[in-house]
């Protein structure tokens, strides 16, 4: 699959505002050579649901396998009125978010161990949570992958069982219960009112290696396209950096919001939820989708009072802070808990609230802030650092350049610091830390991984692996695969602790469809 | 019967230019090439033949260690596995990715025979290393895979066990069809004139009227104390031994609770003599490392050759690990001389190794024209 031919092009000229009645005909134009059913209906494409990327996956295997020609711009429509058309509800997608926002390093944990097993060992789980289908199209599903992929009954985990057998007898009706065509989540969401997306938005995000950040995000519909928007932002980080950038976007199905923004000449893609007034989601570079942020976001249009986030998120006691409360429609009083003393607002407008504090040890824990009478946004408070976690406890960074097709994929760690009071531990948050890396195992240590595998920058927590290809100084001249300890020194004080994770270094992945 | 095009050592260069991994640039051997490729085989003459990327077919002089012929194969290269016929003088080979079988007549570089594993246009057919031929050279056995393509769906289709005549020519199409289980690889056949294939279970095909019965369970063998064995070799390896073998690792259990978590992984053949058709199970090691195949010394079928990172010689009978040699890269296949004093390590890139079987030191290495072998099979035969 053309990686290029793959994402999501949403800078699209204009569809006009019959947009859906034109690709409806487009559909019966193009599909129907391969598609037409005795009666001259479509086969295949009612009995399915899916995502805008779920869609195009299917597209695209339709032009590079099938010989399906059609435009990039033909190719935009039909994703755009087949996930409005036949998309997931909210409710389905919500549980398997992290594919669409490509959080790649998530361990799945699915309930069924015959659906890890059959389906989720070349793809994720969620490729397959991400669709609904009648039983006959899950049926076809399992065909058409043994039939393109006929090793797969060899493999690992193909040649312990009979797997076309197991898949067709097993799997298929598990399927077209847990995951059919019919829910009703979907006819449910098809009869609610559409959500309103323009206007202005207060955004806040983390950025790991880099921190915090609040941003405003203007969203204003393009003329003529319906569900198409300009949108521009403008923000900082907490440590003062700015944050710039311009692009569009498009909702599909009613709350998909798939935005391509522009952020100082690199292109970050956004993958959010619409809900009431709020987004959700990440936000991450389109070549480097490992480097991404959390984002959430208030409408400020909606009037509805909210606090989305406080930055920092932390406070040791007996240090004077600063805090900045993110949110809309904020008026009235800052309440601080007990124990969190004001020394002066520095600002307050309906948006923001800059207040300088100070804590004692009255304050330990965690609060929920209020602004008037609306509450959100959490502050925790904390003596010293009991313990550190390094998160993604486990990740995968790829070798990659080197004159090959697929770049290197970093690896992005975070020391999260957890603090103990009586009632337990409570996490503090996201806190700056010394990285290294160490070999995972006596295997790592016999192999010089640590040397060979790529460098970790000490102040960042971001791995760059090495290049790509075998290297005659390795052992068995293998590639510069790796097993890594990772690990994160925070002091505190005087204290000095430590957390630990863990790295794969391995090698390219190949194709990078759009869910994985 | 058409000639097909003889490799000129003009082309051979370019060859060289496809696979990632690649050694050797022509070595002063290769460049005489040209005067080699009719060389007719010598009768009681020890050879090795072998296909590599991007799609040709070498024969080696075992006595010399050199490539003595190389030939330019049709379609497209892959899996490469070869079955020599019974006179010695064709060499059967699966290529084309999985889709055709191809009959060599070796001393002129001649083809003399091709099936399509797909027999209708609407088909795709697959076969995984799945090829033997009867003990008269008379017949071809292979297992299909088809799927059928239809215009707005695929429909993956029963396998089949596919027999050609051997004298069908270059569009031969099958004598005889049988259902054949699933998961199906590769197979050899037995001086009785039975087909045995590997799968879910050691199969025996009456290659007459397709009766197939389990000679041996595999994947439920209900070994007492041991958990499902697991098996995945790619090598129809024909042994001068005449044996059918294959490697398998199998959880071990301490006790009667049969936990998995604690039981120790065992690596072990499975074989058929294909002389009287008897089979054996046994463990010769403790898994420690991974190896894709291996071979029994002809002399003293206690000896087992194992390979991949490494080359491990055992004593089966007291599972322990009697040798050992270090590799500068994987081989997947292991070969033997009929006199059982040289291993041959093939496979993996475009080198063959060439060790002594006590010592364990390499003699040498027989670089081949062209790039990697992958998966195919090279056979070592006497003409
Ligand atoms: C040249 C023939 C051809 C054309 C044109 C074609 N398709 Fe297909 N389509 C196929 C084949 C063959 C399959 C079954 C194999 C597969 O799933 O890839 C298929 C399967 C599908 C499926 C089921 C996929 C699944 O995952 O189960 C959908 C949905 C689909 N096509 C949609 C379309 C749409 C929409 C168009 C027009 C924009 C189209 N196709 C045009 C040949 C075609
Ligand atoms: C051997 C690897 C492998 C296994 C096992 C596997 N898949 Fe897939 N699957 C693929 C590949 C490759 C594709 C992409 C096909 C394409 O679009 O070219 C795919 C695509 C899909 C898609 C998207 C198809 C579309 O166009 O909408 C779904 C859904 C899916 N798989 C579900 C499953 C299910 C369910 C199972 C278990 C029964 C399964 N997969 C097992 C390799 C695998």
């Amino acid at each position: 699959m053309g990686g290029a031919l793959l994402s999501l092009a949403l800078l699209s000229p204009a569809i006009p505002a019959d947009a859906a009645a034109n690709a409806d005909a487009l559909l019966i134009q193009r599909c129907s050579v391969c598609h037409a059913d005795a009666r001259g209906q479509l086969a295949r494409i009612a009995g399915q649901r899916k995502t805008p990327e779920g869609w195009l996956m299917t597209l695209v295997r339709m032009q590079n396998t099938h010989g399906l020609k059609i435009s990039d711009e033909e190719r935009r429509a039909l994703v755009k009125r087949l996930a409005d058309k036949q998309g997931l509800a909210p409710s389905e997608t919500a549980p398997v978010r992290y594919a669409l926002e490509r959080r790649l390093n998530t361990v799945e944990q699915f309930e069924s161990e015959a659906l890890t097993q059959m389906c989720a060992r070349c793809h994720s789980g969620a490729r397959v949570a991400l669709q609904r289908r009648s039983e006959k199209e899950w049926a076809h599903l399992v065909h058409f992958h043994l039939g393109q992929l006929p090793s797969l009954e060899f493999q690992s985990l193909g040649r312990d069982r009979d797997w076309f057998g197991v898949a067709l007898k097993e799997v298929v009706p598990d399927l077209a219960k847990q995951f059919s065509v019919d829910d009703p989540a979907w006819k449910d969401w098809q009869a609610q009112t559409p959500q309103p997306v323009t206007g202005t938005w207060s955004v806040s995000g983390h950025l790991p290696g880099k921190g915090g950040f609040i941003a405003e995000m203007s969203v204003k519909s393009q003329p003529d396209k319906k569900d198409h928007y300009v949108v521009s932002w403008q923000g900082k980080y907490d440590d003062g950096s700015v944050l710039n950038g311009q692009g569009s976007a498009v909702l599909y199905t009613g709350y998909e919001w798939r935005a391509h923004v522009d952020v100082d000449g690199v292109a970050w893609r956004q993958v959010f939820a619409l809900d009431h007034d709020a987004l959700k989601g990440r936000m991450f570079q389109r070549e480097h989708d490992e480097i991404g942020a959390d984002i959430v976001a208030v409408r400020h249009e909606s009037g509805n009072s909210r606090v989305l986030a406080v930055h920092p998120a932390y406070l040791k006691t007996g240090q004077t802070g600063t805090l900045t409360v993110v949110g809309n429609a904020l008026s009235g009083k800052l309440a601080l808990p007990e124990g969190v003393r004001l020394l002066k607002i520095i600002e307050q407008s309906p948006r923001r609230i800059v207040a300088q504090v100070v804590a004692d040890r009255r304050a330990l824990g965690v609060h929920t802030l209020s602004v008037g009478k609306t509450k959100g946004g959490t502050l925790a408070v904390f003596e010293r650092i009991e313990r550190i976690r390094v998160l993604p406890e486990f990740a995968v960074a790829r070798v990659g350049g080197n004159g090959g097709s697929e770049a290197r994929v970093d690896a992005r760690f975070e020391a999260e610091a957890w603090a103990r009071s009586a009632s337990g531990e409570y996490r503090i948050g996201l806190v700056p830390a010394k990285w290294s890396v160490a070999p995972f195992n006596a295997d790592a240590e016999r192999d010089r991984d640590v040397e060979f595998a790529g460098a970790m920058n000490a102040v960042t927590g971001i791995f760059t692996p090495a290049p790509a290809g075998p290297n005659p100084a390795r052992h068995l001249m293998t590639n510069n695969a790796g097993n890594l300890a990772v690990t994160a020194e925070v002091t505190d004080g005087k204290t000095a602790l430590q957390g630990t994770g863990q790295l794969i270094v391995t090698v390219q992945r190949w194709n990078n469809p759009p869910i994985p | 019967m058409k000639k097909f095009s003889l490799l000129a050592t003009l082309i051979l260069p370019l060859a060289f230019a496809t696979p990632a991994i690649t050694h050797a640039a022509p070595t002063p051997d290769n460049v005489a090439l040209e005067k080699n490729t009719a060389a007719p085989l010598v009768p009681g003459r020890e050879y090795m033949v072998v296909a590599n990327h991007p799609n040709l077919l070498h024969v080696l002089d075992l006595v010399s260690n050199r490539v003595l012929k190389t030939c330019a194969l049709p379609d497209a290269f892959g899996p490469g596995s070869i079955q020599i016929a019974p006179d010695r003088r064709i060499a059967y080979l699966l290529n084309n990715r999985f889709g055709s079988i191809y009959g060599i007549e070796l001393d002129a570089c001649k083809l003399v025979f091709k099936a399509d594993m797909a027999l209708q246009k609407d088909e795709r057919a697959k076969s995984f290393f799945s090829i033997a031929v009867s003990q008269d050279g008379r017949e071809l056995y292979t297992v299909q895979n088809p799927t059928l393509l239809l215009k707005d769906h695929y429909e993956v289709g029963e396998p089949r066990l596919a027999v050609y005549d051997t004298a069908a020519g270059l569009n031969a199409k099958p004598e005889r069809l049988f259902p054949a289980p699933r998961q199906t690889t590769i197979m050899q056949t037995g001086e009785d004139g039975a087909l045995y294939i590997l799968g879910a279970d050691l199969y025996k095909v009456d290659v007459t009227n397709g009766k197939t019965e389990v000679v041996l369970p595999v994947r439920d063998w209900g070994r007492p104390g041991y958990g499902a064995p697991d098996v995945l070799y790619a090598w129809p390896i024909q042994t001068p031994r005449r044996e059918f073998m294959v490697l398998y690792t199998a959880p071990r259990f301490q006790d009667e609770k049969q936990d998995l978590e604690h039981a120790e992984y065992k690596y072990g053949l499975l074989s058929l003599d294909l002389k009287t058709g008897k089979t054996e199970v046994r463990d010769f090691t403790t898994l420690s490392e991974i190896y894709f195949s291996g071979i029994r010394s002809p002399k003293d079928g206690n000896l087992l050759f194992s390979v991949l990172n490494g080359l491990r010689k055992f004593d089966i009978a007291a599972e322990r690990q009697i040798g050992s040699a270090d590799l500068d890269h994987a081989y997947y296949q292991t070969s033997i001389s009929h006199d059982g004093r040289r291993l041959y390590l093939s496979g993996t890139l475009n080198d063959v190794a060439v060790f002594d079987t006590d010592s364990l030191k390499r003699i040498t290495t027989i670089r081949l024209p062209g790039g990697d072998m992958s998966l195919g099979t090279a056979q070592v035969f006497i003409r």
